[in-house]
């Protein structure tokens, strides 16, 4: 980590994602009127194995359900927003309401999980393209359902150039009335990966001149 | 204010569903249309003329933005704003080019209100 990125970048990194991921706390919130907590921010370079094992204790082995939406422009790779599968259902609840029946609830639950994943990633990634002053294009959001393993190993099948190690960026989240929490993670292969950087260390000089 | 017509257009049925919710709960008598996608949207549009019309940005296949551009073209009087999730500066900016609203998910009944009636 170190040697590919240095204290300052670090630091920069950090606190770009504190914001963008406070942009979504924020949308989150609104759609589900709690208040959501939010971890500090982790950046680190993993192998797509490590990153998988990672996400695996996290989740305890259990299944999960994540949205997925890859984007490119000048840095490409997938971000991630990633519950544990059996509070999925009461997040959707949360969010349309009571007055929609299980039976309707359980039948939207995908859909609705992709729009919570529609509006909270783009709102990260917005605010990221927004700070970095750099055009980020999302594609639509996929959901996905499985193992950490699984989920991840879906985004770093997408990885072309560079696989041998991701860079894992990854916040947890909760909401403190409700009992649910959840992961959004960022990930990008190296060669993506110094792209960010580069655009991290022109908003640092932009920083610094203005 | 007599009842206005909305055409909601979004490939996300739960999205329509939660500004569906908003419209019907403040506007008494409003009819709202939906279309899932760019392409229903204009069929949509010429079909039924609505007041208004409430665009999805990125959807399958034609975009809300080229929907909004050929909409225009199409109704230039009928009131249209995107309502999107990506926040993103160039996505607002086309769509002040365009000459149409810009509101961001998760949708606010006020700034909804605003759009529709003038006021929150």
């Amino acid at each position: 980590m170190i040697d590919f990125i240095g204290e300052t970048e670090r630091d920069a990194v950090t606190e770009l994602l504190n914001i963008a991921i406070g942009h979504a706390a924020a949308s989150l919130s609104q759609l589900v009127e709690d208040e959501v907590h939010l971890s500090v921010p982790f950046v680190d370079f993993l192998t797509p194995a490590q990153a998988a094992a990672r996400l695996e204790d996290e989740t305890q082995g259990a299944d999960s359900v994540a949205v997925r939406q890859h984007f490119h422009g000048q840095f490409d790779g997938d971000i991630l927003l990633i519950f544990p599968e059996k509070r999925s259902l009461d997040l959707v609840r949360h969010m349309l309401g009571d007055q929609v029946p299980l039976e309707q609830l359980t039948e939207l639950e995908q859909e609705a999980l992709l729009e919570v994943g529609n509006i909270i990633l783009n709102a990260c990634l917005g605010s990221l393209a927004n700070q970095l002053e750099t055009p980020v294009e999302g594609s639509l959001p996929v959901y996905v359902r499985g193992h950490g393993a699984r989920i991840l190993d879906s985004c770093t099948a997408n990885q072309g150039k560079g696989s041998e190690l991701v860079m894992f960026l990854h916040v947890d989240f909760s909401l403190l009335k409700k009992d649910i929490h959840g992961y959004l993670a960022f990930v990008m292969d190296i060669v993506s990966a110094h792209h960010f950087v580069a655009a991290v260390q022109a908003y640092v000089a932009r920083q610094m001149a203005g | 204010m007599s009842g206005k017509t909305v055409l909601l257009v979004d490939d996300s049925k739960v999205a329509r569903m939660m500004t569906r919710k908003v419209i019907e709960s403040h506007l008494t008598g409003w009819t709202v249309l939906e279309a899932a996608s760019g392409e229903e949207g204009l069929e949509r549009l010429a079909d039924s003329t609505p007041d208004f019309v409430i665009l999805d940005v990125n959807m399958p296949g034609m975009g809300g933005m080229e929907a909004a551009r050929r909409m225009r073209a199409l109704a230039p009087s009928v009131r249209i704003t995107m309502l999107t999730a990506n926040i993103q500066d160039p996505v607002r900016h086309q769509a002040e080019d365009l000459g149409v609203g810009f509101l961001t998910k998760p949708v606010r009944d006020a700034e909804l209100l605003e759009f529709l009636v003038g006021e929150p």
